[in-house]
């Protein structure tokens, strides 16, 4: 039995001087949906070139179902969609999709796989002469033209409206509940979220963190409390009000307060310890309104993560 | 393969820009030159009307393969899907022979049509030597088509272009394209694999068989025209 669809041991990529991945250490299993996400520049689109052989690692290795990404490619167990993936032009889609079926070992049918990507209608149009969105879904079309046992999809909904990348994200579900092992890039943290049962973050070319969305979101510990101030309100407060006073409430990690109304101010806090803040501001002699205390989403979430581990290369940095 | 095969030739044949530079361009340019030149003298030691047939049968073959192959596999290495066909299971070279299947069989219309004009307005040759001049000219196209993945590979698309255009001009210009190469220039001329190319239809005249010099000449050309082609596919798919 495979229990390991792909592996990254010890992976390290550079181009000049500039470290793209750096020791990465990852194992896939059979029927995960798995998110790789991390900003511009973080190694997402090396990592998946690394995992489709399409470049060579400098240090470590990649496999791919126990064998070179290669070997497994030939043998039609991955599909992959990239993001720099061009298509033939002067061909019709049908034509091409005919194609990417006809030289997969386990290929599907024509029909089939144009009706799962979502462009029997387009059957008959020039590749040429698609739109962005459309083509993605061509690109898409092509990863899933064979039974693969991997589908590898970079950025997959890049250049779609909002009504279509729904539409695209059933797609998406319907080859992870078809049992296949689904690996996407993505800048889209909602797609992560809603799709991907395992989180990857990827930053500056390392792993920094590894679990479900809800695991994320809890590893980056913080809540949010919101509220308004009135003026009014501050009569039997001491003194007039200063946004000092938040800034030293427990727990606080970092304050935005605005002013569009006069007398009354929006304040947002994120905060470590969201019942030691509130807490903090009812001894203040403060009085907020319409108070809501929430957990960050994925995306803050992803924020907070990233900004630590800058925090902490800087003051390595600082340190040497 | 076959499946890529057939798409690729499909392809060129429905761009229109191919078959206006290569089939219509050298049977029009063919027309003026016989009106331009004395069709009664000899050129390059054929008769004028066939001199003249088979420089502009090659010029369309070259064009083909030249801007076939080189314009198409730059922009295609640019565009992404050669790195996205290196995800199927075609083996690497699929595509660089699909691109030469599809030159070999898109040279075959731009030799024929000319090849008919000629007939058409009197050039007279055994059915042997008709057949063997078309199977010259086509297997000679080879050697450019090589040529042209060579380029494909060696150059981004916005200069690949000019590359080819320079290149293919320069050949033509001092191969006997436009004008039979004489004197000095001819000395010239025996590395330049438009003239050999050329050369090739010289059986034809009573007398003369097939010039092995030309082949022998166009065979070295090939060689290091394959060469080339392969250690710049190497190259790039190490870039990815």
């Amino acid at each position: 039995m495979d229990t390991e669809v792909a592996a990254f041991r010890g992976v390290g990529k550079s181009y000049g001087r500039v470290r793209a991945v750096d020791g990465l250490d990852l194992v896939l299993r059979p029927g995960e949906t798995v998110a790789l996400l991390g900003p511009n520049g973080a190694g997402k689109s090396t990592s998946l070139d690394l995992l489709l052989g399409l470049r060579e690692p400098d240090q470590g290795s990649v496999s791919l179902f126990g064998g070179s990404p290669r070997e497994a490619i030939a043998a039609g167990r991955v599909g992959a969609m990239l993001q720099s993936g061009g298509l033939m032009a002067d061909v019709k889609v049908r034509e091409l999709v005919r194609l990417a079926c006809d030289v997969h070992p386990r290929g599907r049918s024509v029909t089939g796989v144009l009706t799962d990507a979502g462009i029997t209608e387009l059957a008959e149009r020039r590749v040429d002469k698609l739109s962005g969105g459309q083509e993605q879904r061509v690109r898409f079309a092509l990863a899933i033209a064979g039974n693969s046992d991997l589908i590898v999809l970079d950025e997959p909904t890049t250049g779609m409206d909002v009504s279509v990348r729904q539409a695209f994200w059933a797609s998406m579900r319907a080859q992870a509940d078809a049992g296949r092992t689904v690996l996407f890039a993505t800048h889209y943290l909602e797609e992560a979220d809603s799709i991907a049962d395992r989180v990857l973050v990827l930053h500056r070319g390392r792993l920094i963190a590894d679990g479900s969305s809800a695991e994320i979101k809890a590893r980056a510990g913080a809540r949010r409390v919101a509220f308004e101030l009135h003026d009014g309100d501050l009569s039997g407060a001491a003194g007039p009000f200063e946004d000092s006073v938040l800034r030293t409430l427990p727990g606080v990690q970092s304050l935005d307060v605005t002013a569009r109304v006069p007398g009354v101010r929006t304040v947002r806090i994120r905060t470590a310890d969201a019942d030691a803040s509130v807490a903090g501001l009812y001894r203040a002699g403060l009085y907020p309104r319409g108070l809501e205390v929430t957990g960050l989403g994925l995306e803050q979430a992803f924020l907070t993560i990233t900004g630590e581990q800058d925090n902490q290369d800087a003051v390595k940095e600082t340190v040497r | 393969m076959t499946t890529l095969i057939r798409l690729e030739i499909l392809r060129t044949l429905r761009n229109r820009r191919y078959l206006l530079f290569t089939i219509a361009y050298p049977a029009l340019m063919y027309f003026f030159f016989i009106h331009a030149y004395d069709s009664t003298k000899l050129a390059g030691g054929l008769p004028v009307k066939t001199y003249f047939m088979v420089s502009m049968a090659t010029f369309g073959a070259v064009g083909a393969v030249l801007t076939g192959s080189a314009q198409r596999i730059s922009l295609e290495r640019k565009s992404g899907w050669v790195r996205q066909l290196r995800l199927t299971a075609l083996p690497g070279r699929a595509y660089t022979f699909g691109k030469i299947a599809a030159s070999a069989v898109t040279t075959l219309p731009a030799i024929l049509v000319v090849f008919a004009v000629g007939a058409s307005q009197g050039v007279s040759l055994g059915a042997a030597q008709w057949i063997g001049l078309v199977a010259a000219l086509w297997l000679g196209s080879f050697v450019f088509a090589a040529l042209g993945v060579a380029l494909g590979y060696a150059a981004a698309p916005d200069s690949v272009q000019t590359i080819v255009m320079i290149a293919y001009m320069l050949m033509s210009l001092f191969g006997g394209t436009w004008f039979p190469v004489s004197g000095s220039l001819e000395k010239f001329a025996q590395f330049n694999p438009v003239y050999l190319y050329n050369k090739l239809a010289t059986f034809t005249q009573p007398g003369h068989s097939l010039d092995t010099v030309a082949v022998a000449g166009l065979a070295g050309f090939l060689a290091v025209f394959v060469a080339a082609a392969a250690v710049l596919y190497r190259r790039d798919t190490r870039q990815a």
